[in-house]
């Protein structure tokens, strides 16, 4: 009972249970997936209303047959009709001859797919422009095919889907798929979710140790364990506080995603039941609006792996350990909150540079300098958490992202018990930030 | 058996010396008062011996080992500073405290619980600290400290903060404590306090150590040199006398000491009974307040001299 361990253990039990019973925890952890469900339905909505494109030349490669000529009638200054093979669609595209080609295969009305390829990606909103104009003529000839044919359920079932269309990116030297508006909003999401964790859970490791100054409870404490127990049990304490509400975070984020398409559905969709009473013509189906919103959904949940929620609870774990050690050592240095501001100043900047950052390394996840920045431990674990999702990072990154975090981690530890220590008994003087170093000489 | 042994210990902040060189021995079962004005380095010398703070030098000794991270769970401490959580409950924080020191939670929730009792305090018990007054948080602080049943206490400054009927209410807390065989080191700068409650004494000042050992042994080597004197009538036949340091003077009652060697004992109450109505003349031990003004300006002459 009286081993070191045991006193450590005792100070992150009283912290975690200390915060995880208070009212501000309960309401957090109750608004938090509010709040992200929010999130989830603005980058739904912002494509909803992101409708229309700038003009751009798309060529139509129609093995069906049935599709050119309406669709470049719809807009002839848009389509084009192309006799070309897709290699040297391909080549025409990259020389910018003209923005993107797409592919009516022979079984289009069978399969309701088509295939969009374009540089760098076609953005969603063009993505479902294109979507929209296949799926009038799409219906049309379904419905003319169900006329001539006599009733088909079959074909009327299809009625209800809209052409779904594969998107690519032919500007790496393997065409690739191309999520990349929703990999960004995911990025971008988790990014500054792991910003404001940190802060946050790093805020509360910073007020708690200034409490404990300020009250003067810290020499009572100081009394009965080690300063670096001290300081340490309340950054895993608040740390474990943190994982709580992440992974609660976490549980609705998921259900979210996976009920949120669904019900969705439910809301705008009609059920298979209903399609036998569907009324003919064109009033009916998912409209390419709501389509939008559901392809949002199932991108979302094909694009998150369970290793990108590993990932994401390493790095947001990892640089609040860092982060939170040099709040303990600020806090510890000042009377009372207000005196860590101008302290925060040092920490802080490390932790907004990458926000700064995520678009650029969203831009070129794979480039020299999304690498670099992903390896620098105060940036990684945002940087790495956007990287994660945008690309696939290779193994030896990955890996020596977490050696670099775990060295960091001990090495801002030593700093923080250092000034710590001397910290806490330091009362009346407003230190500088070079007194924090000297401190650090001081501590034996 | 010495419980506590402090040798030469000295602690530097910068350029300043907060302690200079401070020794003394606690002997088990016994209350040994730090006496110090403010500022004098009492506090600083008590976080070393809570190894808190380190000495630059000396050796500090607990039960006869140097102090360590090992011995804390057998000292309770007080320190001048009282803190406590504010959103916390009375009972919580207790059980907080006693199991950082080593106490399971079971037994820390019951002794708490006797302990709250004791001192009247029952009700406190589900009660968040911010919810009571300065006087009960102290109350609460003091249980802290000793919860753990530590064999060494701690006190800094205990009495500060508390009413007299407190005040009583601690001080026997503390003496049947010492009954039971606890060695305790409190700290004070009210003489009066130390002299009721203490058997051995240190005095510092100015981070020096100006002595320590028996208070009594201290006081009777004193001598009886202090008059009191109590009477009805005018006490200005006083004032011709040269050479009186009064220690208190009020209307029916004066206490002082003679330093001018001349003057007899015979001429002063010769003076009183043809001016006043005497009716108490009686040579007493120096109070240990004048023993630790005497013994504070002597050591500052020793200084200024050489």
């Amino acid at each position: 009972m009286t081993n070191k361990s045991s006193k450590i253990w005792t100070i992150i039990k009283h912290e975690y249970f200390l915060k995880v019973k208070s009212k501000a925890f309960i309401i957090g952890t109750i608004l938090g997936p509010l709040l992200m469900l929010l999130i989830v339905a603005v980058p739904a909505t912002v494509a909803f209303l992101s409708e229309g494109t700038t003009a751009r030349k798309v060529a139509v490669k129609d093995y069906s047959g049935r599709f050119a000529d309406k669709i470049i009638a719809t807009d002839p200054e848009i389509f084009l009709k192309t006799n070309l093979n897709e290699e040297q669609l391909k080549e025409e595209v990259k020389s910018d001859n003209f923005d993107s080609y797409v592919i009516i295969p022979k079984d289009i009305m069978e399969k309701g797919t088509a295939t969009l390829y374009s540089v760098g990606g076609s953005g969603l909103g063009f993505r479902e422009t294109i979507g929209s104009s296949l799926d009038k003529i799409y219906r049309n000839e379904l419905y003319s095919d169900a006329v001539q044919q006599g009733k088909d359920t079959i074909m009327l079932k299809r009625y209800l889907y809209a052409v779904s269309i594969e998107s690519y990116d032919v500007s790496t030297a393997e065409t690739k798929e191309d999520t990349s508006e929703i990999v960004a909003v995911i990025g971008y999401f988790l990014g500054l979710a792991i910003y404001a964790m940190m802060l946050m859970y790093g805020a509360q490791v910073l007020r708690g140790v200034v409490e404990e100054k300020a009250n003067r409870i810290v020499e009572v404490i100081a009394s009965s364990a080690k300063p670096f127990e001290i300081m340490f049990g309340k950054v895993i304490g608040i740390g474990a506080v943190g994982l709580t509400q992440v992974t609660v975070w976490g549980i609705a984020f998921i259900a979210i995603l996976m009920a949120g398409g669904t019900i969705l559905e439910m809301i705008m969709g009609v059920p298979d039941t209903m399609a036998q009473s569907m009324p003919q013509g064109m009033a009916g189906g998912v409209s390419p609006e709501q389509m939008k919103i559901l392809s949002t959904f199932e991108s979302l949940q094909a694009s998150l792996t369970i290793w990108h929620a590993i990932g994401f609870l390493f790095y947001f774990l990892s640089g609040y350990f860092i982060y939170s050690s040099l709040f303990a050592a600020i806090g510890s240095a000042v009377d009372q909150e207000q005196d860590a501001q101008q302290l925060q100043g040092p920490i802080m900047i490390p932790l907004i540079i990458p926000i700064l950052l995520i678009i650029n390394v969203l831009q070129n996840p794979e480039g020299i300098l999304a690498t670099i920045l992903s390896l620098i431990p105060f940036f990684t674990p945002i940087i790495m958490t956007v990287r994660m999702v945008a690309t696939d990072v290779p193994i030896w990154q990955l890996a020596l992202s977490v050696v670099l975090l775990v060295l960091t981690f001990f090495g801002t530890l030593w700093v923080a018990a250092k000034i710590y220590r001397v910290g806490i008994l330091m009362y009346g003087k407003k230190p500088k930030f070079k007194d924090l170093i000297k401190w650090i000489k001081l501590a034996k | 058996m010495s419980v506590l042994e402090v040798n030469n210990i000295i602690k530097k902040f910068g350029d300043y010396t907060a302690v200079g060189g401070v020794s003394f021995n606690v002997e088990k079962g016994r209350i040994m008062g730090v006496l110090g004005p403010n500022g004098a380095g009492k506090t600083t010398t008590i976080r070393m011996i809570n190894n808190i703070l380190m000495p630059d030098e000396g050796i500090i000794s607990i039960f006869g080992e140097k102090v360590s991270y090992d011995l804390q769970n057998r000292i309770g401490y007080l320190p001048e500073e009282r803190g406590l959580y504010k959103k916390v409950k009375v009972i919580d924080q207790l059980v907080y405290f006693a199991q950082l020191k080593g106490m399971s939670k079971s037994e820390a929730t019951e002794k708490g619980k006797l302990w709250l009792r004791r001192v009247d305090a029952s009700d406190w018990e589900t009660k968040k600290i911010q919810e009571l007054s300065k006087g009960m948080q102290q109350k609460v602080q003091f249980i802290s400290t000793i919860l753990h049943d530590p064999e060494l206490l701690i006190l800094d400054e205990p009495f500060s903060g508390f009413d007299p009927l407190n005040v009583e209410l601690l001080k026997r807390i503390i003496l049947d404590l010492k009954d039971e065989g606890k060695t305790i080191l409190l700290s004070t700068h009210v003489m009066e306090q130390a002299e009721q409650m203490c058997d051995d004494i240190v005095l510092i000042s100015k981070g020096r150590h100006i002595r320590s050992g028996n208070l009594r042994e201290i006081k009777k080597s004193f001598g009886k040199d202090t008059v009191v004197m109590e009477f009805d009538g005018d006490d200005s036949f006083l004032n011709t006398f040269n050479g009186l340091k009064f220690v208190n003077r009020s209307k029916n009652r004066v206490e002082f000491r003679i330093t001018n060697n001349e003057l007899t004992l015979k001429e002063i109450i010769k003076l009183a009974l043809e001016s006043v109505d005497l009716f108490k003349f009686e040579l007493v031990e120096p109070s240990l307040r004048e023993i630790f003004i005497d013994l504070v300006s002597d050591k500052e002459e020793v200084n200024n001299d050489k």
